[in-house]
C-alpha cells in the first residue's frame, strides 16, 4: 500500500500555515508548554458557525481547506481523522459547567462540538461531502490509524483522493493533570536546547495537520508514502531495530538508501536514548533531523514528522533547525520517520522523493 | 426596562459567544432568529437555559418560546412579567 502526497495543510506552533516558507526562520519558544500559532480564521469560516467551535475544530478546518486547495480537490472520496484527545476543550467546558452548577442549566453547545469526530463531520459538513467520513481515537496511535485506514482505502476501493489527518489540543487543565504524571518537564526550557535537556519529561506540544492522498501520481506531488508500521511497547530495541531492518527488505532497501531520518527525540532523558541507539546501530551515517523542538510533543505529532519529511523530499532542503550534527547529502530520495511516544508507542514511516 | 434590555445583550452575546457583536450592534426589536441576528435552534435552548439559571424563569410551554425570544423586547417584557 502505498500513496502520493498531493497537498498539505497543517496548522503548528511553527509558521507553517498557508506558507511556502520551510521553516526559514524557526519560531524558539521558552516554555514547557507550545501553542499553535493560529491563523485568521474568518476566511475559512462562516462567522455563525465559527462561535460554536473550540480551536481544535477551528484548526482543523482550516488545516484541511488549505491542503484541499494545494491538493486542487474539491471533494474527497474519504476523510479520515485521528485524535487522541478529540475537542479537550469543550469536553472540559460541559464537564465543568456540570460540576459548577451542580448538574443544572446544562446547555448542549459544548456536549455537541466535544465528540473526538468533530473535525471530520465538521469539514463534511462545510463540503457537504457524504463520502466516507471515519475517526480514530487509538491514542498515540490515532494519527497513524488514520493514515493507515487512508492507505487501504485507495488500495481496497474505487477511492483517488482521500483526506487525512490528525489533530490534537492542549488546555490549561490537561496540562496540569498530566504534568503531575510526570509528561512534561517542570522547568521552562530554551525548545531548541531540548535536544541536550537532561531532565525527565518533555516540552508539551499541539497541532492540526492534513495531508491528501491519492493513489495517481501528479505533477506537483510532495513524497510517496511508501510504508507504515505501528508497533506497541516492544520487548526490547534490538526488536524495533530489526522490524526497520524487515521493513527495508521488504521495499528491497537497505539503510544506505535512506537519506535522512527524522527522529521523535522529544528532551525526556527517560526515552530519547532508544533514538540515539538507533542512529548508532542502524543510521550513524545518515543525516539526522528531529522536529519535536518545533511543535512540542502530542499524542498526534506523527502528522508534523510527516509534513517535515514531506518538504525535505519536495524542497530537497532540510532546515537548519532540525538537523542534528551535519548533513552532507545533496540530493534526498528516501526519508524514514522513526517516532514514539514515551517509550511504548512506536511507529515508522517510509517516504521517497517522486 | 432600557437597563433590562442592555444587560440582556450582554448575557446573549457572552452566553452564544456571538464574537465581533457589541451590545449596540443588537436592536431592540429586531428578530433574534432568522434575519437579524441569525439564531437558531441550538441557541433557542441556549436562550432558555440563560432565563433559568439568570433570572429563575422556566418556559413551561415550549411553544411560548417563539413568542418570547421574538427580539431583545419581547425577551426583556417577559423576563419583567415573570421575574421571581
Amino acid at each position: 500500500m502505498e500513496a502520493y502526497i498531493k497537498g498539505i495543510g497543517i496548522v503548528s506552533p511553527q509558521k507553517t500555515f498557508k506558507t511556502h516558507d520551510f521553516l526559514s526562520e524557526a519560531v524558539e519558544y521558552n516554555t514547557n508548554t507550545l501553542r499553535c500559532i493560529e491563523p485568521v480564521y474568518t476566511e475559512f469560516l462562516n462567522p455563525i458557525l465559527a462561535r460554536r467551535m473550540g480551536r481544535t475544530v477551528k484548526m482543523g478546518i482550516a488545516a484541511s481547506s488549505v491542503c484541499l486547495k494545494d491538493a486542487g480537490v474539491e471533494i474527497p472520496d474519504a476523510i479520515i481523522t485521528g485524535t487522541a484527545l478529540g475537542c479537550h476543550e469543550d469536553t472540559e467546558k460541559f464537564l465543568m459547567a456540570i460540576i459548577d452548577n451542580d448538574e443544572q442549566f446544562l446547555t448542549p453547545t459544548s456536549f455537541m462540538q466535544s465528540t473526538h469526530n468533530t473535525v471530520s463531520s465538521q469539514i463534511a459538513l462545510q463540503l457537504k461531502c457524504m463520502n466516507y467520513n471515519f475517526t480514530y481515537v487509538h491514542k498515540n496511535f490515532s494519527f497513524e490509524s488514520a493514515l493507515l485506514d487512508g492507505l487501504m482505502t485507495l488500495a481496497d476501493t474505487d477511492a483517488h483522493n482521500v483526506l487525512v489527518g490528525g489533530h490534537d489540543e492542549m488546555t490549561d487543565k490537561h496540562f496540569r493533570i498530566t504534568a503531575r504524571a510526570g509528561h512534561w518537564k517542570e522547568e521552562k526550557t530554551a525548545t531548541m536546547d531540548i535536544i541536550h535537556s537532561k531532565t525527565p519529561g518533555s516540552v508539551s506540544g499541539e497541532g492540526a495537520a492534513f495531508f491528501m492522498l491519492s493513489n495517481q501520481e501528479g505533477n506537483n506531488d510532495y513524497a510517496k508514502l511508501r510504508a507504515l508500521r505501528m508497533f506497541y511497547a516492544p520487548e526490547s530495541e534490538t526488536e524495533v531495530h530489526n522490524k526497520i531492518l524487515e521493513l527495508l527488505k521488504e521495499k528491497n532497501m537497505t539503510t544506505a538508501d535512506i537519506d535522512c531520518v527524522v527522529y521523535g527525540i522529544s528532551g525526556d532523558v527517560r526515552y530519547d536514548q532508544k533514538y540515539y541507539n538507533l542512529k548508532n546501530a542502524l543510521f550513524s551515517d545518515t543525516t539526522a533531523t528531529y522536529f519535536k523542538h518545533l511543535c512540542g510533543e502530542y499524542q498526534t505529532s506523527g502528522c508534523f514528522a510527516l509534513w517535515l519529511s514531506s518538504m525535505i523530499l519536495k524542497t530537497q532542503t532540510i532546515p537548519k533547525s532540525t538537523l542534528i550534527g551535519k548533513n552532507n547529502k545533496k540530493q534526498f530520495k528516501n526519508v524514514l520517520i522513526y517516532n514514539n511516544y514515551m517509550g511504548a508507542y512506536h511507529s515508522v514511516y517510509l517516504l521517497s522523493q517522486c | 426596562m432600557d437597563a433590562l434590555m442592555d444587560k440582556l445583550k450582554e448575557e446573549i452575546i457572552l452566553q452564544l459567544n456571538l464574537e465581533g457583536v457589541k451590545k449596540e450592534d443588537i436592536d431592540n426589536d429586531s428578530p433574534l432568529f432568522g434575519e437579524g441576528l441569525g439564531l437558531d435552534s441550538i441557541d433557542a435552548l441556549e436562550l432558555i437555559v440563560l432565563l433559568e439559571k439568570n433570572y429563575g424563569i422556566k418556559i413551561a410551554n415550549p411553544a411560548d418560546g417563539k413568542k418570547i425570544f421574538q427580539s431583545i423586547r419581547t425577551m426583556a417584557a417577559y423576563i419583567q412579567e415573570n421575574k421571581k
